[in-house]
């Protein structure tokens, strides 16, 4: 098996969700596949890096260990309008002119309103963070089955 | 294999009932109990309890854009896409806008679900019986026609169906919600209790109630024989239940109906039209496109069960064409696809409460929280608008952080959510009035895949629904008010007809041929061995909803149909 046949037969597991990989990697393209969006190498590279100053790895798992980068281009590639991808893309392209100080520009943003570009790739950041395996399992418990409702808890009980 | 025999002899059956959801699952089951070889033509796909549930067992990280639908399926099903439910662990089990098109004169959305169990698989599971308020409606106020039953005469039908669905509630002792064989009723939260007193306290009449549903709070022995057990408070209803926690026509009729022996079931069976033979006098048979080959095959059966989904029931009777009855299958009156009411659904209110902070609730409820039974105009004509609405009211308490930072601030603040205060909301239902004119007819020019001519519809709200609207939010506001609720928003935004998904009437029930489709049984006047226990009988719509009084429609019009039979009367 050559090594472009092994990468893709590998899957990719971003926030708990598997996605496809491409196998234009290796060509500079994204490392997952997307349909309707063009992001390089390059590209994802930068946003890993931006998600990762907006949740970084602590004692805990960050953006980069459960690649939200590549959930926030899966989303942006299936589940937004040309306009919304045409933003993504813009902003990308920008950052990659700009210096590449992620910290700073989420200083910035924050202090100055977010922009477009950084309202979309924080908004399906959170998400992807919040709504990841890890998330959900070790954090802020999801129950599949709860198998009970009780409409007067008593919030002391667990905080405490 | 029966499913394509080839001598008519084969294709033969006592009865045939079209269409496998929440009534036809209930006709097939009586009549196959009943010892009648039944045939269960389903237009769409086989759907199989719990092995057909694909998302059924899914995380939320599972779902591959976290059960949201991508934006092609949206900008592609504006129709469907308006539906509360239709998202990505539940979009299988939709119809797709261009799967059946249909003309609009004016907006409706049609929201269908074409497969084995049909709507049941995703209906809200509220399940409120009727009384006599309701079926005296017509006559007192003097609209459509005379409901040619009563409470009476259906009461005994829904303890019966009641006892096998499994329906959670309290006995509230209240005339106008008449009590029934209940299990036990899911808890109102804190809020929802609190929000009950400053109701019945302030507001008499009006009453809040835990909403009845059909969930198995404790099951009895008659529900774990069908294989389902306790509803373990998941409310992800809309996948296909794996414990058979709520009634679906897949988890508890069709396999009660198989286990007979006397079902055939038939999926990818679009039925066409239904046979009239003008010798005999009566319906023979159903003629069929078989979904996937195209072909034509017709089944015969002494009795026909119409329980295609109310709107699809009109097309399919409208598209049963004969000399005898050239407009349509027993539509000497002419009322035929007319009257078609459903329910306003068009006001929300939205608010919060900063009472009860040491309080939340644990785990999930499966009923949704309150319900508030009609009591406008309930004794006497006292509003200027016509009849009333029920609401539904709920309260919850969610857990949010502050997102506005970034960085190791921001993680932490995602990570300790802090429990808000109180979201409460409601919806309203309103009942309309069923008028000629709200009504839907064959486009002779245009047909569908399988060769049935597209369907139109024409209808609409009225100043009626407008005014009943508006008081809706202003009766809301003050009760909110009263309950000390913060920051009130109405919600008056217009939704097509439809989008309730409470279409109801079309060949209503009457005691007169001249001016009704069906009789006091569900029987077509002219054409007797025809029953219609679908949403399509339905001679005015209440307030309450409606699956549960189809489900009581078709168990008693089975027995009927079964004495009839014997009697050799069909």
């Amino acid at each position: 098996m050559d090594r472009r046949t092994a990468v893709k037969n590998m899957l990719i597991v971003a926030g708990g969700m598997v996605l496809i990989p491409s196998c234009l990697r290796e060509e500079g393209g994204a490392s997952i596949e997307l349909s309707r969006i063009n992001v390089s190498a390059k590209q994802e590279d930068l946003l890993a890096d931006l998600v990762e100053a907006l949740i970084p790895k602590t004692d805990t798992p960050g953006a980069k260990d459960l690649n939200l980068h590549l959930f926030v281009m899966k989303m942006v590639d299936d589940c937004h309008s040309p306009e919304d991808q045409e933003v993504f893309l813009q902003g990308l392209t920008q950052m990659n002119e700009g210096k590449k100080d992620f910290e700073a520009f989420w200083q910035k943003e924050t202090e100055e309103g977010l922009s477009d570009f950084a309202k979309l790739v924080k908004n399906r950041a959170i998400q992807g963070y919040m709504n990841s395996e890890y998330v959900m399992k070790n954090e802020l418990i999801y129950e599949l089955i709860p198998g009970r409702y009780n409409g007067a808890y008593k919030i002391e009980e667990i905080n405490g | 294999m029966a499913n394509i025999a080839n001598t008519k002899e084969e294709r033969s059956y006592d009865a045939i009932v079209i269409g496998s959801g929440i009534s036809g699952g209930w006709s097939a089951k009586e009549l196959c109990e009943k010892g009648l070889k039944t045939l269960v033509l389903e237009r769409g796909r086989q759907v199989e309890h719990i092995k057909d549930y694909p998302t059924t067992n899914m995380y939320p990280w599972e779902f591959e854009h976290r059960n949201e639908l991508p934006y092609q399926i949206q900008k592609d099903n504006p129709i469907v896409n308006r539906c509360y439910a239709f998202h990505e662990d539940s979009a299988h089990f939709f119809v797709k806008d261009d799967e059946q098109p249909y003309g609009q004169t004016k907006p409706f959305d049609w929201i269908r679900g074409y497969q084995v169990g049909g709507k049941s698989l995703l209906w809200a599971r509220q399940t409120q019986r009727w009384s006599d308020f309701d079926f005296e409606g017509p006559l007192r106020d003097g609209f459509a026609v005379d409901w040619p039953i009563r409470y009476a005469d259906l009461k005994p039908w829904y303890d019966y169906v009641e006892r096998f669905a499994g329906i959670a509630g309290d006995k509230d002792g209240l005339p106008e919600l008449p009590d029934g064989e209940f299990l036990p009723a899911y808890p109102l939260n804190v809020v929802e209790k609190y929000f009950k007193q400053t109701v019945e306290n302030g507001f008499s009449p009006a009453k809040v109630i835990s909403a009845r549903c059909a969930h198995l709070s404790q099951p009895k022995q008659i529900h774990l024989d069908q294989g389902r057990v306790q509803c373990q408070n998941r409310t992800l209803c809309q996948r296909g239940c794996p414990f058979g926690g709520y009634f679906s026509s897949n988890a508890s009729t069709l396999p009660w109906a198989a286990k007979t022996g006397n079902m055939t079931l038939r999926p990818d069976s679009v039925v066409h039209s239904i046979l009239y033979d003008e010798n005999k006098q009566k319906a023979i048979g159903v003629k069929v496109i078989d979904n996937k080959t195209k072909d034509e095959i017709n089944f015969y059966a002494d009795i026909i069960f119409v329980n295609a989904g109310a709107i699809a029931t009109n097309l399919l009777l409208l598209n049963s064409i004969s000399s005898r009855f050239p407009n349509g299958l027993g539509n000497d009156s002419d009322t035929l696809g007319k009257y078609v009411a459903f329910h306003n659904y068009s006001a929300r209110i939205y608010a919060e409460y900063e009472g009860f902070q040491e309080y939340r609730t644990d785990g999930r409820n499966p009923a949704g929280g309150a319900y508030i039974p009609r009591f406008r105009n309930l004794h006497k004509q006292e509003m200027d608008y016509l009849r009333g609405y029920a609401a539904g009211f709920g309260a919850n308490r969610m857990r949010s952080s502050d997102q506005s930072s970034y960085g190791i601030d921001l993680k932490e603040s995602l990570l300790e959510p802090k429990w808000g205060a109180w979201g409460v909301s409601s919806h309203m239902m309103g009942e309309t009035i069923p008028k000629k004119e709200n009504q839907v007819t064959l486009d002779k020019s245009q047909k569908d895949k399988w060769g049935v001519p597209l369907l139109n519809f024409d209808i609409d709200y009225d100043e009626n629904d407008e005014k009943m609207k508006e008081d809706y939010i202003d009766v809301m506001t003050e009760m909110f008010t009263e309950a000390g609720f913060i920051n009130i928003r109405p919600d008056t935004r217009w939704q097509a007809p439809g989008l309730d998904i409470h279409e109801m009437g079309g060949a209503r029930m009457g005691h007169d041929p001249k001016t009704s489709i069906l009789n006091k049984w569900n029987q077509i006047h002219d054409c007797p061995n025809v029953f219609v226990t679908d949403g399509a009988c339905m001679t005015s719509t209440s307030t309450q909803n409606p699956s549960l009084t189809y489900m009581a429609f078709s168990a008693r019009s089975v027995d009927f149909a079964v004495q009839e039979l014997k009697k050799r009367n069909l």
